[in-house]
């Protein structure tokens, strides 16, 4: 048998999921606090500041007027890879930021946990993966990933310059860390904004993101 | 390309195939070590057989089910199969909830067999050896995930004779396939508002106490919100089951695809069944909803003219319809006045039946068609009216001029009052009846709202009233009727034979509800009714108040009987209707470990159906399995004496001899192949039947 170890990581922690998975069993969890206030497509997206690699911070309102792409990222992912090693997800964002609008990609790994950087490594992140959002922002304690309903990574938004949430879901339709299926397969974000461009509704508003859950606290 | 070349290429590929690479040893070792098994030590040619992925999953982590859930993906074989050889679909065990944060996913943990069926070409030659080969891939994850894959292979000799069991793979597989859903065999529909979708599945029986669990696991991702809690209510109709609204909104615009899990309480442990639900939106199932009604009025109908014939309520009618023969002589009007009034008591008194069970469901109860008839002493009073009425056929009861009887008397009474009661009469001699395609519409009735109920209920009414309707109605219909003359006391007399056999038909039910004791009661209340008969008779020359006096103080006896029996224990009782759980086209006789010691000291097969009415395991195998035509006609043609034994109500003797198979509780299917002793261990079925293994069960015996 051959595996392709993709993670350095082995056990985290000795908490299992099926442990979890028991407590969930029992209700106990069966209502997070945090669904209450989930984005909705069609509805106004959740405003939220965050710090910027920079240092700044960077909120939804400063971005007003414009198409604003949120990307939910794990770099030790291995569906953010295929993404990231086959280029895919660089000449997206080539290609939608020359049309001016502003890229967010947000990091929502707390602390200890896969896919969490500081500033500094995020930044070398973008420099070696010759990325080009308009920044990267971090969300260590999982508040704007929660509000958004991010449970994935990759998990891609798309807001309207009114601020209204036009787009949730996956990059595109096939869920696998198979870096040849980037060949061929439908790009959900670039077909959005297609729509846009045409002045059409987005024909496919909301899909099953893929990928690896979102490494919440 | 150089030899050098040639050598390395080939090292690398058998590298691949011959399993972890010499580079890659200082790497993490897999979190999934997967084989593939089979059921068959061998190939038969042109067989279908199963082979599975065994997936051994690192303590902590999991794989994933069909729908993965709001993340994950679910494992895949790329199959390279010799020629010819056809592979299905993974058949997939019901998986587990994994919540992560807040995505809620389904999978599988420690370990699980995926199944898959092949099928061998025809042509394969005996004596070869057949490489089957796939690649698996998969997804497994703790708090990180990790795409792994690896070749699975495994070879197998074809046989010409009937394939080897492979013991390992086949108990592996069967117990995989316990767990993998089966249809459902209650429809389901959903409806939704903007923040809730309700699930209603028409599962009529299930008992709420002992439901530990209900969960829906939708198919395909979207029309329902995974990680919100599931609010599941369990009515004696259905199931109904509130859940918030999922991302895609257009989801429940089309039916929703699912796994149902039903975790039952069953002696301590848990018992999860799965079925496989298609939800029809009820938006769209307006039209469908009244078409099933027009459908349950129509089979209402039918069911009812057909219940005229029946031996219990075609008596009634007969004489009655006598009667009418003799009144063709008087006005048209006053014959459809009589008409009218028997259709009014047939309609009356399907209404206060139908109120009663509509009020005791709601108030909890369990009841169906025939709900009296769970009771014992209702039994024993119906078989004592048909008695008292037949002895009024047969002529031992004369109470005035030419008819009489104690409800003949009710029957053929002159004047509309009369006529009303024949209905009302008709109605209850027609209870211990259910005629062809009744079933259907009262099954269907007992889940509606009381208005859609009680219209079925009259529909019924309505067919059982319309001949005699009919023929008072249309007097050219009446011509067809003989002249009256002698011939009709000999018909009576021999009308009265139905009746008889109808109320025999009664104490046998008794038997079954009652015991002994309970048969005692009954035969006894019949000597008494006959006594009182014979009194009335006897007593035809001492004035009439004497004589009414001593047939009622007689009579008055009958009510101690039941009272008595009720104080002595045995009525007292909640019997279980004796079909409740067996019934069908097979002859289930009851059980007892004497019946059964006998059967195999005979050296006869005997399948012994371990059931419970409150279990709904049991209900929905002998609704699926066990009352199927092919399952009767296989235990017939094998011989097999099929016993039931019900442990609705506690029996030691049944835990005894459940305990002496290893078990503690129901259900338990046993079958116990022909010869005696030792020689012929019995054969325990699956908890969950399909006609397939019960009549493959059989056939190896």
């Amino acid at each position: 048998m051959s595996t392709k170890p993709l993670s350095r990581r082995t056990f985290v922690t000795g908490t299992t999921i099926a442990g979890l998975a028991a407590v969930a069993g029992r209700g106990v969890l069966a209502s997070p606090a945090w669904a209450a206030g989930v984005a909705k497509v069609g509805e106004t997206a959740p405003a939220f500041t965050a710090p910027a690699t920079s240092g700044q911070n960077m909120g939804l309102a400063d971005q007003r007027g414009k198409l604003v792409v949120l990307e939910w990222t794990n770099h030790e992912c291995p569906y953010v890879r295929k993404h990231y090693e086959s280029g895919n997800m660089q000449a997206l964002q080539k290609e939608i930021t020359a049309q001016g609008v502003v890229w967010l990609t947000l990091i929502s790994s707390s602390p200890g946990t896969q896919g969490y950087v500081t500033a500094k490594q995020a930044d070398e992140l973008t420099l070696s993966r010759k990325a080009s959002p308009t920044a990267v922002l971090l969300d260590p304690s999982g508040a704007v990933g929660k509000a958004y309903g991010a449970t994935n990574t990759p998990h891609m938004y798309i807001i309207d310059k009114a601020g209204l949430l036009l787009y949730a879901g996956a990059i595109d339709d096939r869920p696998t860390t198979r870096r040849a299926d980037v060949q061929g397969a439908h790009n959900y974000v670039r077909a959005a904004f297609e729509d846009i461009a045409a002045g059409r509704a987005v024909q496919t508003p909301v899909t099953r993101a893929y990928g690896c859950t979102v490494k919440y606290a | 390309m150089t030899l050098r070349g040639t050598l390395a290429v080939l090292a690398s590929v058998i590298a691949v195939v011959a399993g972890p690479q010499p580079s890659s040893a200082a790497a993490e070792p897999p979190r999934v070590r997967v084989e593939l098994v089979s059921d068959v030590g061998a190939i038969a040619p042109g067989q279908r057989f199963w082979v599975a992925l065994h997936q051994r999953i690192e303590r902590g982590w999991h794989t994933y089910w069909v729908n993965p859930g709001d993340s994950g993906e679910p494992p895949r074989i790329e199959w390279k199969l010799p020629a010819e050889f056809t592979v299905g679909e993974i058949t997939w065990p019901f998986p587990e909830r994994i919540r992560v944060g807040p995505a809620m996913t389904y999978g599988y943990s420690n370990e699980v067999v995926l199944p898959i069926p092949i099928t061998a070409p025809p042509g394969l030659k005996p004596g070869t050896r057949i490489a089957l080969r796939g690649q698996a891939s998969w997804l497994v994850c703790e708090k990180i995930c990790i795409p792994e894959e690896a070749p699975i292979a495994l070879t197998l000799p074809v046989t010409a004779t009937a394939p080897p069991v492979e013991p390992r793979g086949a108990s592996m597989i069967a117990a995989a396939r316990q767990r993998v859903p089966t249809p459902s065999p209650w429809p389901a529909r959903f409806a939704a508002t903007a923040d809730d979708v309700t699930f209603t599945v028409n599962a009529s029986g299930l008992t709420a106490e002992r439901i530990a669990e209900i969960w829906f696991f939708p198919s395909r991702w979207g029309a329902i919100d995974l990680a919100a809690s599931q609010r599941a209510r369990v009515d004696t109709d259905a199931i109904r089951l509130d859940v918030a609204r999922g991302p895609l909104r257009e989801a429940v615009n089309a039916p929703i695809d699912g796994v149902l899990v039903v975790s039952e309480r069953l002696e301590g442990a848990i018992a999860h069944h799965a079925f496989t639900v298609t939800a029809q939106p009820s938006s769209t199932g307006g039209s469908s909803a009244t078409s099933p009604l027009l459908r349950a009025i129509a089979l209402a109908l039918a069911g009812g003219l057909v219940l005229n014939l029946m031996p219990c309520v075609l008596p009634v009618l007969s004489v009655k319809t006598l009667g009418l023969v003799q009144h063709s002589g008087q006005r048209r009007s006053v014959l459809r006045a009589h008409g009218l009034a028997y259709a009014a008591g047939v309609l009356v008194s399907f209404a206060i039946v139908a109120g009663a069970l509509i009020a005791l469901r709601a108030g909890g109860e369990q009841l169906g068609w025939g709900f009296q008839l769970q009771s014992p002493a209702f039994v024993i009073l119906l078989a004592w009216l048909f008695f008292a009425v037949a002895l009024g056929f047969s002529g031992a009861i004369v109470v005035s001029g030419r008819f009489a009887g104690a409800g003949h008397a009710l029957a053929a009474r002159s004047g509309y009052v009369g006529s009303f009661a024949a209905g009302a009469l008709a109605t209850v001699a027609a209870t211990p009846c259910t005629a062809p395609f009744m079933g259907a519409a009262v099954g269907f009735a007992v889940t509606q709202p009381w208005p859609t109920a009680l219209v079925v209920f009259e529909a019924l009414g309505l067919g059982l009233a319309v001949p005699y309707l009919l023929l008072s109605f249309v007097p050219a219909w009446s011509r067809f009727l003989p002249k009256p003359g002698p011939w009709m006391e000999r018909l009576k007399q021999f009308l009265a034979f139905p009746l008889y056999a109808s109320s025999a038909w009664l104490v046998w039910v008794v038997s079954q509800q009652a015991g002994p004791h309970g048969v005692g009661a009954a035969l006894a209340g019949l000597v008494l009714i006959a006594f009182a008969a014979w009194l009335h008779q006897a007593l035809g020359g001492v004035r009439a108040i004497w004589r009414r006096s001593a047939t009622w103080a007689v009579a008055a006896l009958l009510p101690l009987l039941i009272v008595g029996l009720v104080a002595l224990g045995p009525l007292g009782a909640p019997a279980s209707a004796p079909e409740a759980a067996g019934g069908g086209a097979v002859g289930w006789e009851p059980f007892s470990p004497e019946r059964l010691e006998a059967l195999r000291a005979s050296g006869k097969p005997v399948f012994v159906n371990f059931t419970a009415a409150w279990c709904v395991t049991c209900l929905v195998n002998e609704r699926v399995a066990l009352r199927s035509p092919a399952v009767a006609e296989a235990l017939a043609r094998k011989g097999v004496v099929a016993l039931k034994a019900d442990w609705t109500n506690r029996d030691a003797a049944i835990g005894r001899v459940l305990g002496s198979l290893g078990r503690s509780g129901v259900p338990l299917y046993v079958l116990y192949p022909p010869g005696s002793g030792a020689g012929a261990p019995p054969t325990l079925l699956p908890q969950i039947l399909t006609e397939g293994a019960v009549i493959d069960a059989l056939d190896k015996i």
